[in-house]
């Protein structure tokens, strides 16, 4: 294992979306207190509370997971896109550096842009609605694992786009329906029983009903089958974008 | 024998049905400098990026120091460094902390990489431009940048793919002599490149590539000699007194009172000319002489320029 190498390219993931703060850190804490605003002072007037928990209350951890994934997700794939599109990746390729630590580095990288920012809107709904956290352990997991299991299936993206608006289409007619129809704004409970049933094939409604469960201690779901889920998804996407890093496809000829 | 520094066996790859390489062999000895030499498209860029792992091969062997470049490629990929035809572009570090991180990949810790890494921003006049993002640099920096990448980790196989491509005559100057430094002081160097001065004044051994295949090997001299033809024109007072025998040994062609001769060692020859037209009485007013290049030889190989 090169460990050097392993370290040097999680610090450069790591200080890439750093340098960039205003455009991968700040956007999901300005969107979040505008939900908060927004929601607090208009729907919650009409829909005082789901499952015995304030409106804006419910929504901030399934805002929460979407903040973690939709960054975690984004971070992997442009960066790997980027790297790809101008002539970085030979460095990488070039050096010795197996494919395993290279996708390793990725998804750490991509994993703690998804934990900054997960964990910065859960302190903005502590400090801005009190909003009470259950169980932190449980919190800080499933936003671990979630930054994880995303930040990997972001570095697959990536991989395979060939332009941004390939990856672009990845995100706007998959991640970003999926995390909305997840149940964030929403207890499926709510909907009929078809939408109900389609909501059980989106994995994502696991992942916010799950830290939904840590934080304020309601779910539609049960919370083993959320860990479970989330635990399933972070082996599964970790291991496709080992393999495909491995096998070189799209980024070797 | 001492074991090659890079050693290619038998290295083929098509891109559907083109053959980019048809049974590449080329060896290189520690410490020499090697050029391989051929036009746009001929097979050298996907050579190398073989050699370093960036292409995948589909039959043949790739060595570095007698190891497997696929199996043992920690240790292969750890002896060269690699300066390649294309700019990458970095948007978000300076090149100074770009270098480091260079150094990090090949497992140099950054207090160790930044003494070479002051150096080579000294040497390659960079070190103004230490905390300069790459889109700021001027071409001929960004190809200075691309070296000082390549030598970070101090490896001992340097290769450097079209590095004066696009450079101006200035700078192309001035990286011929760091490189020929860099070789005075034991590295190892392939070099791609499709300018004839610049294999001939820098590579001891060149390779011709043309359509996937290694055409000729050896010295830039040597096969200049063997290959090669240079003109050679004697202008003389008159031709009277001339025995057509006397140069029947000789390839020549007759204009006015000129004689063309295309000869392949004029070292040697054009003595023997001299001699033969001062012995039938000739009075020589002036010799002209165009000597052969690799460009003569890539001709004769291939029935083309290089850069056609």
């Amino acid at each position: 294992m090169n460990w050097v190498g392993l370290n040097t390219l999680i610090k450069r993931e790591v200080g890439r979306f750093f340098a960039v703060y205003r455009q991968t850190v700040l956007p999901g804490l300005i969107t979040t207190a505008l939900y908060i605003a927004i929601f607090g002072f208009t729907l919650e007037q009409r829909i005082s509370e789901i499952q015995g928990v304030p409106y804006t209350m419910f929504i901030l951890p399934g805002l929460i997971m979407m903040n973690t994934l939709t960054n975690a997700t984004s971070n992997t794939a442009s960066s790997m896109l980027q790297m790809k599109l101008l002539q970085q990746l030979p460095d990488l390729l070039t050096a010795p550096l197996s494919g395993l630590e290279i996708a390793l580095a990725y998804i750490i990288g991509g994993a703690v842009r998804g934990m900054v920012n997960g964990i910065l809107v859960l302190l903005l709904g502590v400090f801005l609605i009190g909003m009470p956290v259950n169980n932190l352990f449980g919190t800080l997991m499933f936003i671990f694992l979630v930054s994880w299991a995303f930040s990997s299936m972001g570095l697959l993206l990536g991989q395979l786009a060939e332009s941004w608006d390939q990856l672009a289409m990845m995100q706007n007619f998959f991640l970003t329906p999926l995390s909305f129809l997840g149940g964030i704004f929403y207890s499926i409970k709510m909907l009929p029983n078809w939408a109900q049933t389609l909501s059980y094939i989106n994995p994502i409604y696991y992942m916010i009903n799950g830290i939904r469960y840590t934080v304020l201690g309601v779910s539609d779901s049960e919370v083993e089958i959320s860990i479970l889920m989330a635990i399933v998804l972070t082996i599964g996407f970790t291991l496709a974008s080992i393999l495909l890093m491995q096998s070189g496809k799209k980024i070797k000829n | 024998m001492e074991t090659p520094a890079i050693d290619i066996k038998g290295l083929t790859k098509s891109y559907g049905e083109l053959k980019a390489l048809n049974g590449v062999n080329i060896s290189i000895k520690k410490g020499e400098f090697f050029g391989l030499l051929g036009p746009n498209g001929a097979g050298k860029t996907t050579t190398i990026n073989i050699l370093t792992g960036l292409v995948f091969k589909e039959r043949g062997s790739t060595k570095v120091f007698g190891k497997d470049t696929i199996k043992d490629f920690r240790y292969t990929r750890s002896k060269i460094g690699i300066a390649a035809q294309e700019f990458s572009v970095d948007w978000f570090f300076p090149i100074e902390k770009l270098l480091f991180f260079q150094a990090g990949y090949y497992g140099i810790k950054p207090k160790d990489a930044k003494p070479l890494v002051d150096s080579l921003l000294n040497r390659l006049g960079l070190s103004s431009k230490r905390n300069s993002r790459l889109r700021q640099l001027s071409g001929g920096m960004k190809r200075r940048f691309q070296i000082a990448k390549a030598l970070v980790h101090d490896p001992e196989i340097l290769i450097l793919d079209e590095p004066t491509a696009g450079v101006d005559v200035e700078l192309r100057r001035d990286l011929w002599k760091y490189l020929q430094d860099l070789h005075s002081r034991g590295k190892t160097i392939l070099l791609t490149t499709h300018y004839i001065e610049e294999a001939e004044l820098l590579c001891e051994n060149v390779a011709i590539i043309d359509n996937g295949k290694i055409l000729k090997m050896g010295a830039p001299k040597e096969l200049t000699r063997e290959l090669g033809e240079a003109g050679i024109t004697v202008v003389l007072e008159n031709l009277n007194g001339l025995n057509k025998k006397d140069l029947e040994n000789y390839k020549y062609t007759r204009d006015k009172n000129r004689l063309h001769f295309s000869i392949k060692d004029p070292d040697e020859e054009l003595p023997k000319i001299i001699r033969v037209l001062s012995n039938a009485g000739l009075h020589i007013q002036k010799i002209e002489s165009n000597k052969s290049s690799l460009e003569d030889v890539f001709l004769n190989l291939t029935g083309k320029g290089i850069n056609e």
